[in-house]
């Protein structure tokens, strides 16, 4: 069964019609890159998957249940969003840390809130703070942060603060992570760093969707690569097939474009 | 120099009642403030525009007309033992509350969205995202204006003299007009001064203590 499958989705900025029916489908442990010209509609599909924009019409499954339904939207609360938008780690193209705590701090904050709503939370409280603290070390660790716990935003390079921003999402164990252009902000040297650490959530077999502009990281990383061009999906398959065979003209015109 | 004690004694009277004015104002002044800047953002027009309306009213006329009318207004209108005291608390406080709501106003809507998404999409409720990510930011952002506001204030006190309140200003004019002397005046100047520097020394620790992160 699907991990994920998008249905339909449409989506108007007033009278623009930034999605027009776009359908796809993902498997568990698959990575999917986005690629596109810009203002295809790249973002705002992603953030249409996890509710930052509201879908006009279409569905959004999750392991075989609706989540997301044009139609009854209106009647979904906001503490019903909330939960559903756990199921997907976020990232920014501008991190979006929050500068007032330490890179520690920063991935802790979410599930140390979010325990709070667990019953056993006020027995428990030393020991669940403790793990959740282990894990967040160990998710910065392995993302090359090991020295920089303590260190502000402010005090990080782009690089470094998106690999937090990155940690900040997984440390809430997301079944799927949604990358928006995750290295688009960062200087050519640095992207390397955050790409590395993508690969290894893709090699551990993390279900991703990535945005992206790096068509040689899209190439590398995903199972599947799915063009848009103008708001619908004009092609998609292997990126063996994308890349070296593309078939309709708006995605030659395109790779031709960005030729590596 | 049993004139300086008695003087002196006079305007530390003054005192008394000059940070009455200031203390009570801000107390009163700071939550309203805050009310009346997210009634400003309200998404609801017939909140929005009303105290849009107030903010400009209060904000376009002076805080001396403002007191006289408060101060005057009732014994006009026939209403008989309105507190003289009462009336320019009243006064103060919706005066310090507009600008104030502008200040708090300014600060929220600086605080750019990708905080309050980056909050959503940890999901994180709308309270917890106010509390634990965005007001720190703000209070660290309107920490300077607010400063100049409490300065203002602590000066403004003195417009309370011409509704007969007897704060500094008023004793050091009685002084001067009972003792025939000039000087009174410029001492009632040394009390100002002190309590500007004392605010400004505490704002500047604030602005220290809030300086450990930038953005
Ligand atoms: N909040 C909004 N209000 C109005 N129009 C919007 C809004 N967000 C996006 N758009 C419009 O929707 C279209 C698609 O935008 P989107 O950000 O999804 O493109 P994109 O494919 O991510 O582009 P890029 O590669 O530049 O990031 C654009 O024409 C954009 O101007
Ligand atoms: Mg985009």
């Amino acid at each position: 069964m699907a991990i994920l499958e998008v249905k339909n989705i449409k989506k108007n900025f007033g009278k623009t019609e930034v999605l027009k029916d776009v359908s796809f489908k993902m498997e568990k442990g698959e990575v999917v890159s986005i690629i596109g010209s810009s203002g295809s509609g790249k973002t705002t599909l992603l953030r249409c998957i996890n509710f930052l924009e509201k879908a006009d019409k279409g569905q959004i499954v999750l392991n075989g249940e609706v989540i997301f339904d044009g139609e009854e939207h209106k009647k979904m609360s906001n503490e019903e969003i909330r939960k559903k938008q756990l199921n997907f780690g976020f990232v920014f193209q501008s991190f979006n840390l929050f500068p007032q705590y330490s890179a520690l701090e920063n991935v802790t904050l979410a599930p140390k809130l979010l325990a709070k709503e667990r019953e056993d939370f006020k027995q428990n409280k030393a020991e669940i703070y403790r793990e959740i603290e282990e894990n967040a070390k160990r998710l910065l660790n392995s993302a090359g942060l090991g020295e920089k716990y303590d260190s502000y935003p402010c005090q990080l390079s782009g690089g470094q603060q998106q690999r937090v921003a990155i940690c900040r999402a997984l440390a809430l164990n997301p079944e799927i992570m949604l990358f928006d252009e995750p290295t688009s902000a960062l200087d050519p040297e640095i992207t390397n760093e955050v790409l590395k650490v993508i690969k290894s959530l893709a090699d551990d077999n993390m279900t991703m969707i990535i945005v992206t502009h790096e068509m040689a990281f899209a190439r590398g990383v995903s199972d599947r690569v799915i063009f848009m061009d103008n708001g619908v999906i004009a092609e998609e398959g292997k990126p063996e097939e994308i890349f070296t065979n593309p078939k309709s003209k708006r995605l030659q015109e395109f790779l031709s474009n960005v030729r590596m | 120099m049993q004139l300086f004690t008695k003087v002196t004694m006079s305007l530390l009277e003054g005192l008394g009642t000059t940070l009455k004015i200031f203390s009570l104002t801000l107390i009163m002044a700071l939550p309203l403030g805050l009310l009346i800047s997210l009634g400003s953002m309200s998404k609801f027009k017939v909140i929005k525009y009303p105290v849009k309306t107030l903010i400009w009213i209060i904000r376009g006329t002076p805080l001396m007309l403002q007191l006289i009318v408060f101060g005057l207004g009732p014994g006009l209108l026939g209403i008989r033992g309105m507190n003289m005291f009462v009336a320019v608390i009243i006064a103060f406080v919706l005066n310090y509350a507009c600008y104030f709501a502008e200040i708090f106003r300014g600060g929220i809507e600086s605080i750019p969205k990708g905080q309050y998404e980056a909050g959503a999409v940890l999901g994180l409720t709308k309270t917890q995202v106010f509390f634990k990510v965005v007001l720190l930011q703000v209070i660290k952002r309107i920490i300077p204006p607010m400063g100049n506001e409490f300065l203002t204030l602590v000066k403004d006190t003195s417009l309370a003299n011409t509704i007969m309140i007897y704060e500094i200003t008023w004793n050091a004019k009685r002084m001067m007009n009972s003792e025939h002397i000039l000087w009174p005046l410029f001492y009632s100047g040394v009390f100002y001064l002190a309590l500007c520097g004392i605010l400004t020394l505490i704002f500047n620790h604030l602005e220290k203590k809030l300086d450990y992160y930038k953005g």
